[in-house]
């Protein structure tokens, strides 16, 4: 089974059956941190997906190319991949520090914030090398280009989704009369636990 | 041989990436206002955000392009406001520090809707229908905000009414949020340098206020009348002084006759019994009139 619709199944589940907010708890500081706000977390979105989708590209080739046809990726991967990973988001910040000081204003700070997100390597390195956090469904060994990029866009927008997702329950949990205690961060925790469990009602569509 | 493999897959790696990074570093250098490193480098960089913006370098950012005034940095105070000043070149700008300041001076004299037997705290009390007290805007006086101060610089006096030392005040603000009626204004930042502050906070009908509390304003307008400086208005039937305007000569405390005006702060002289924080010290101003310091 392959073509479209095998790739239309590879995004939904990594993006909603998988999300990797909610059903996976990975990169869970931003999902807290950045969500107190909307405008804040529309733009951590949109930093994550290009991030995500630029990190998954190089690790790829890297994995592809130079560590796998060594034979030392199996150990080697993660000081590679963090490697690559922290130098191409300090080569996007300058590209864009020049290019385009709006969009680096918008983005600006958060690309150092993703840096080293886990997420971000989770992703990249699930995307080069296929069944290490069991993320997705088993397609087998090892990703084409194509499919590896699916995945990712698919991971990076199920993150905006909760993402934003959250935001804007936090934002309406600003003006709920909460008991004292409850306030802020406690009940927004309450709140992403309940979110949590709405999403994992979506296991088992599609058989995924 | 697989050890030689590993060193060079990652020193392949990154000499790659390294010199990537060093050419874009040249190619993509962008000229950034020296001013902009310098007030950054001025600013206590704790990025605190009471200025309103997320980090020290982006206030520092705005501070240079004239969107923020040199005294923003509300924690810097005025050393640092004189550092940003010097380097913009602009004249010297005072900080604006704030100190709490209670507008009600009830306590005692404020008359009780029934008696309250529960929690020793302002909080809970205020849950009771509004609180014990007649008046629904005067200060209950179970000293939450004295449990909140983190610098000891509140305290209970006899009166049953907390008494700020401006000296000890650093405007942090927190007695208000823990205050169950800083909502509407009974504890308010007010600048340091403020001289008087008016000890009513009642928005009511002026007749039904008297009938709950002996302390109040009662809107008669002898301030309003007096003030050289036009300074203090009477606005929604309630003294409130504008404080861009006030010169601290003390006539509205002259002229109130609910003495519901105060010297205040380091305005007033303060004696050693308020200066070290223990009651509300009484000193004596022009009038001969005896007036607390502090809040």
């Amino acid at each position: 089974m392959s073509g479209v619709s095998q790739l239309a199944l590879l995004f939904i589940g990594a993006a909603l059956i998988n999300n990797i907010l909610l059903t996976r708890f990975i990169g869970l500081c931003p999902f807290f941190g950045v969500s107190g706000n909307m405008e804040t977390s529309i733009g951590m979105s949109l930093s994550v997906i290009f991030v995500m989708v630029m990190a998954s590209t190089a690790t790829w080739v890297v994995w592809e190319f130079i560590l796998d046809p060594l034979g030392v990726g199996e150990f080697l991967y993660i000081p590679a991949f963090i490697l690559i990973i922290a130098s191409l988001v300090q080569f996007v910040e300058m590209y864009l520090r020049k290019a385009s000081p709006v969009l680096y204003r918008a983005m600006g700070i958060y690309l150092p914030l993703i840096t080293t997100n886990c997420a971000v390597l989770a992703t990249a390195t699930e995307a080069a090398k296929p069944g290490f956090f069991k993320m997705n469904i088993a397609l087998g060994a090892s990703l084409s280009l194509g499919e590896a990029l699916v995945y990712t866009l698919g991971v990076s927008v199920g993150f905006g989704f909760a993402l934003i997702t959250f935001a804007a329950l936090r934002e309406r949990l600003e003006l709920v009369p909460a008991p004292r205690l409850m306030k802020g961060t406690p009940i927004a925790f309450i709140t992403a636990g309940l979110l949590s469990l709405s999403y994992l009602g979506m296991s088992g569509w599609f058989g995924l | 041989m697989l050890i030689l493999k590993a060193v060079g897959a990652l020193s392949v790696i990154g000499v790659i990436t390294s010199t990537i990074l060093a050419t874009a570093a040249k190619r993509f250098y962008v000229e950034v206002d020296p001013r902009v490193e310098a007030v950054a480098a001025a600013l206590p960089g704790s990025n605190c955000g009471a200025c309103g913006n997320p980090s020290c370098f982006m206030s520092a950012e705005k501070m240079v392009s004239g969107e923020l005034e040199p005294n923003a940095c509300v924690a810097g105070g005025q050393s640092v406001t004189d550092a940003v000043a010097a380097i913009l070149g602009a004249d010297t700008c005072d900080a604006i520090a704030m100190i709490s300041a209670r507008h009600c001076g009830g306590g005692d004299r404020a008359v009780r809707a029934y008696e309250y037997a529960g929690v020793r705290s302002c909080a809970a009390a205020n849950r009771l229908a509004g609180g014990p007290l007649a008046c629904s805007a005067g200060c209950l006086g179970y000293g939450d905000c004295v449990r909140a101060c983190p610098f000891d610089a509140i305290h209970l006096d006899e009166r049953g009414l907390p008494v700020v030392d401006p000296a000890k005040c650093t405007g942090c603000g927190i007695c208000v949020k823990e205050c169950p009626r800083g909502q509407i204004t009974l504890l308010e930042m007010v600048p340091e340098s403020a001289p008087v502050v008016v000890r009513c906070n009642a928005h009511d009908k002026v007749k039904a206020r008297k009938a709950n509390c002996s302390a109040c304003c009662i809107a008669c307008r002898k301030c309003e009348r007096e003030c050289p400086a036009d300074a203090i208005h009477v606005i929604d039937m309630l003294a409130v002084v504008d404080y861009t305007k006030c010169t601290g000569c003390g006539t509205c405390v002259e002229v109130c006759p609910q003495d519901c005006i105060d010297l205040y702060g380091r305005a007033a002289a303060v004696d050693t019994m308020a200066a070290d924080g223990r009651g509300g010290g009484a000193i004596t101003n022009v009038t001969g009139k005896r007036i607390e310091a502090g809040a």
